[in-house]
């Protein structure tokens, strides 16, 4: 019966809540693009192309599938529109009547006004990010509810419950996790027909999920292993297994190690690993390191029996103040991927890459800031080369402005498709309040197909975006920040 | 935690204002307590009368001098008080010197005491700001009770170096110095609002309650970002968070994270550069960055795809890999090293026509690294979408 009445009371006393945040995010974006569409021809009427390779009369390159009475190619689609808005609301309750209970939700409703769809994240209309009771004294934590809990394997979602115990004093930290889990990378169950459009071996049932971690942080450094397992419950069989452990060291002022390193125990093979050195003071930001990538894939699909390969690649990046006012940064990467072990005699695809960036800022007047950058990355697939600038007013008014540009030139390595884009567009911000900010955002890509074929469609388009961001709540917290601290949830500048 | 009780001494205390030239005037007073009598007698003022230096400095002997004593509370947060420290050194003869005047320095030569001076006499030998947590308070009452420090005067109080350490801002940090001596020392120099700038939106820890209340103390800003936060943080600090998901909570929720961990429809740049959707072919092949910790193949990438017309549906439209005449012949490399970029277009049915053991061509897609028993215990309906009921026991 005591049970029953502190459960009562529990959910009851938001009506009461002492504290609460609030925070509504809308957004809305309006676009509009050209796709592609699938043709065909029949064989009978292609034509030799500038390459040799059949072609339609007009010049489409055309694909003869072996022994088809037909042709396939792709010609300019129409131009589809789309018009997404998404309303966030992030809600915390607390001073509920229990000294450390909490209730936190994040939700999401989509819409998109052309019924198009036209970028993903509209479907399905209502979702749930984050939902759950916590209750936190000095020692432990315990949370109920949907959470995304973030470690080395990812960011973990699911809908069950979860404890983590601590001691302050020695730095240790122990958590147990579990329940049924979504969806990798949304807040989504695998069922969820928004999931997979193209929809094969998609799950009957949700996996269960297991979850456990310890982890220790000390002023040297920080340690933490992660052990999770997904079991598909109509069959028990395994969707995922891993372990992952990261950590940080840090030997001296200005100076630490980080590192990672996630194992899959359903497949037998590392995952993705790194290690850098990082060098931090106030006017130089430096780091050197190694990584290695390797993508995960559930046992729900087939992919990982495909044995996909990782790449290493070394990195380092540097950022320097060289005036008081001005910021320099450089980064690069080469990568290389191991041996697919495939003998392909008619096709060789790049098996090595780099990536690099150059950038500069400078705030030569206090609500002045000027940012440019170059980057060129080159690899297996694609390869890349790029110019951007901004310059950004914003005085000490509630009110800011972006002018930016960028220049792009992307060959890839499988497709014509080569073609030359520039961007430029503004963004602009106002807060004619506290806890209200509006944001606008214009952008314009201009783009120049250099296709060798009449299939140089113009993706030329504008996106505009509005944004709307309303904070309110109560509390202790709040109530005592002098205004400039009570902009956004939790007293925290504009996010 | 010690810090904040230094910050006060060194602001207010140790800064000297000698408009009166003490050396200049040696012959004139024998004793500090002739001009300075409140130092040593509780009926007296610690300031000369005005009319006493006038009786020289009247135009005609010296040249005028206008000088009134302080009539305002002096703006300090030092519980120090001359008298007591007068009738608790009696025994130490030439107190007055002894702060005022540097070693070895003729007499009269003053200045405002040494703050290492007031901690050998109080017995703490380290440097000022790493006095031990429990030090603060000998020397500091708390900031509430400072009335007359300004804003200014807050935020100018020096951080100790305590508070440089990596793990500071973790629970363990200033969160384990809190829970021993957050009276004594942090309330030297903070209040509850400073500690509100992070510890808000939930409720607060149990030492934030034991702080008194204070609007000033927000003139200290809690939320300077770490020194780990450099350049390009954002593609770096996974890490961080991976090692210690605490540490972040000090000044994060969660709703922090799912901004670029659980994108929605409309968002705008963002984490990723202007002009990336451009660029993301690039980036995605040799995936910079893991896309699947924000990204969902399916819900996103294949479904973005599907409306853009690059997707296959049941036929392979292998034409869209128009510059190698031969791609489907010779795919393999390119799909083992971008199997993701694959997925994002394909589904596994496209693959099944020449990779099934039960029908087609039979090309068999296992590559280095594949473990067929281990994966054969760990879900052998997988196996079986392309073995059927034979699937092969080694």
């Amino acid at each position: 019966m005591k049970r029953i009445l502190l459960a009562g009371l529990v959910i009851a006393s938001p009506l009461s809540a002492q504290g609460y945040r609030l925070r509504l995010d809308t957004r809305f974006q309006a676009i509009g693009y050209r796709g592609l569409e699938l043709d065909s021809i029949a064989v009978t009427d292609t034509v030799a192309g500038p390459s040799g390779g059949p072609a339609t009369p007009d010049g489409f390159a055309v694909r003869c599938p072996s022994g088809a009475p037909y042709c396939l190619f792709f010609r300019p689609g129409s131009v589809r529109h789309g018009a997404p808005f998404v309303a966030t609301g992030d809600l915390a309750l607390w001073g509920l009547g229990v000294q450390g209970v909490s209730v936190h939700a994040t939700a999401r409703a989509a819409v998109d006004f052309t019924g198009a769809d036209a970028l993903p994240g509209t479907d399905p209309a209502l979702q749930l990010i984050n939902g759950y009771v916590e209750y936190s004294t000095e020692r432990a934590t315990a949370r109920a509810g949907r959470q995304q809990t973030m470690n080395r394997l990812g960011t973990i979602g699911f809908d069950g419950a979860g404890l983590t115990v601590r001691d302050g004093r020695r730095g240790l930290e122990a958590s147990l996790y579990g329940g049924w889990g979504l969806a990798r990378g949304v807040a989504l169950p695998v069922t969820s027909p928004a999931l997979n459009p193209i929809d094969d071996f998609q799950p009957a049932r949700r996996q269960l999920l297991l979850g456990a971690a310890a982890g220790w942080a000390g002023r040297q450094g920080d340690i933490r292993v992660d052990y999770l397992r997904e079991v598909d419950p109509r069959s028990d069989y395994f969707v995922s297994e891993r372990v992952g452990a990261a950590a940080v060291v840090r030997p001296a002022p200005a100076w630490s190690l980080t590192g990672g390193a996630d194992y899959d125990l359903a497949a037998g093979w590392w995952g993705s690993a790194e290690a850098t050195v990082g060098y931090t003071v106030r006017s130089v930001a430096a780091s050197v390191g190694a990584r290695r990538y390797r993508p995960h894939f559930d046992l729900w699909t087939i992919w990982g029996a495909f044995s996909p390969v990782p790449y290493q690649a070394i990195q380092a990046q540097v950022a320097v103040h060289a005036m008081p006012r001005v910021q320099l940064r450089a980064r690069g990467e080469r990568y290389r991927f191991d041996d697919a072990e495939v003998e392909t005699p008619l096709v060789d695809v790049e098996q090595s890459g780099w990536r690099g960036e150059l950038g500069a800022t400078a705030s030569p007047a206090p609500a002045w800031t000027f940012d440019a950058g170059y980057h060129r990355e080159f690899g297996p697939g694609a390869a890349s080369v790029g110019t951007r600038a901004s310059v950004t007013y914003a005085p000490e008014g509630p009110y800011a402005v972006t002018l930016h540009g960028a220049s792009l030139d992307r060959p890839l390595e499988l497709r014509f498709s080569e073609s030359v884009l520039h961007l430029y567009g503004i963004d602009a911000r106002v807060e004619p309040r506290q806890g209200l900010r509006f944001e606008l955002g214009a952008v314009r890509y201009a783009e120049d197909r250099r296709r060798p074929d009449p299939a140089a469609i113009d993706w030329g388009q504008w996106r505009v975006t509005l944004r709307a961001i309303l904070a309110i709540g109560s509390g202790e917290d709040l109530q005592r920040l002098p205004p400039a601290r009570r902009r956004m949830p939790g007293g925290r500048a504009a996010r | 935690m010690i810090a904040f009780l230094g910050l006060a001494l060194v602001a207010v205390v140790q800064t000297p204002v000698q408009g009166f030239d003490h050396f200049q005037h040696k012959a004139l007073f024998p004793s500090c307590t002739s001009c300075h009598a409140g130092a040593a007698r509780k009926d007296a003022s610690l300031w000369p009368e005005p009319a006493s230096c006038a009786a020289c400095h009247d135009g005609t002997i010296e040249k005028t001098v206008v000088w009134r004593p302080r009539s305002t509370a002096r703006r300090t947060n030092l519980r120090f008080d001359h008298l007591q420290h007068a009738t608790a050194a009696t025994n130490q003869p030439g107190t007055c010197a002894g702060c005022h005047t540097e070693v070895g320095q003729p007499r009269m030569v003053v200045r405002g005491p040494v703050v290492q001076r007031c901690l050998d006499c109080h017995g703490v030998r380290v440097a000022h700001l790493a006095a031990p947590d429990s030090a603060c308070s000998t020397c500091h009452v708390a900031l509430v009770r400072a009335t007359a420090l300004t804003r200014r005067d807050v935020a100018d109080f020096p951080a100790p170096p305590s508070h440089a350490a990596a793990n500071f801002l973790s629970r363990g940090g200033h969160g384990a110095v809190t829970r021993v001596t957050v009276e004594k020392s942090c309330a030297t120099c903070h209040a509850r609002e400073f500690c509100y700038q992070c510890h808000a939106g939930t409720a607060p820890p149990r030492a934030v309650a034991w702080l008194s209340s204070d609007p000033r103390s927000t003139a200290i800003a809690a939320r300077a970002a770490p020194a780990s936060h450099g350049d390009n943080f954002a593609d770096r600090h996974g890490h961080e968070a991976a090692s210690s998901t605490t540490r972040c909570a000090g000044c994060h929720v969660r709703a922090d994270c799912l901004e670029c961990h659980r994108p929605n429809a409309a968002s705008g740049a963002g984490y990723h550069p202007d002009g990336f959707l451009s660029r993301h072919p690039a980036a995605a092949y040799a995936r910079e960055t893991s896309c699947s910790d924000c990204h969902n193949v399916g819900a996103f990438c294949t479904s973005c795809h599907t409306r853009a017309g690059l997707v296959a549906e049941g036929v392979l439209r292998s034409g869209y890999h128009d510059t190698r005449q031969f791609f489907l012949a010779g795919h393999g490399q390119a799909a083992r090293q971008g199997l993701e970029s694959c997925a994002s277009c394909h589904a596994e049915r496209d693959c099944l026509p020449c990779h099934s053991a039960v029908g087609g061509r039979r090309f068999n897609p296992h590559g280095p690294g594949f473990d067929p028993g281990r994966l054969r215990r760990k879900n052998f309906e997988m196996c079986t979408v392309c073995h059927g009921a034979g699937v092969p026991q080694r």
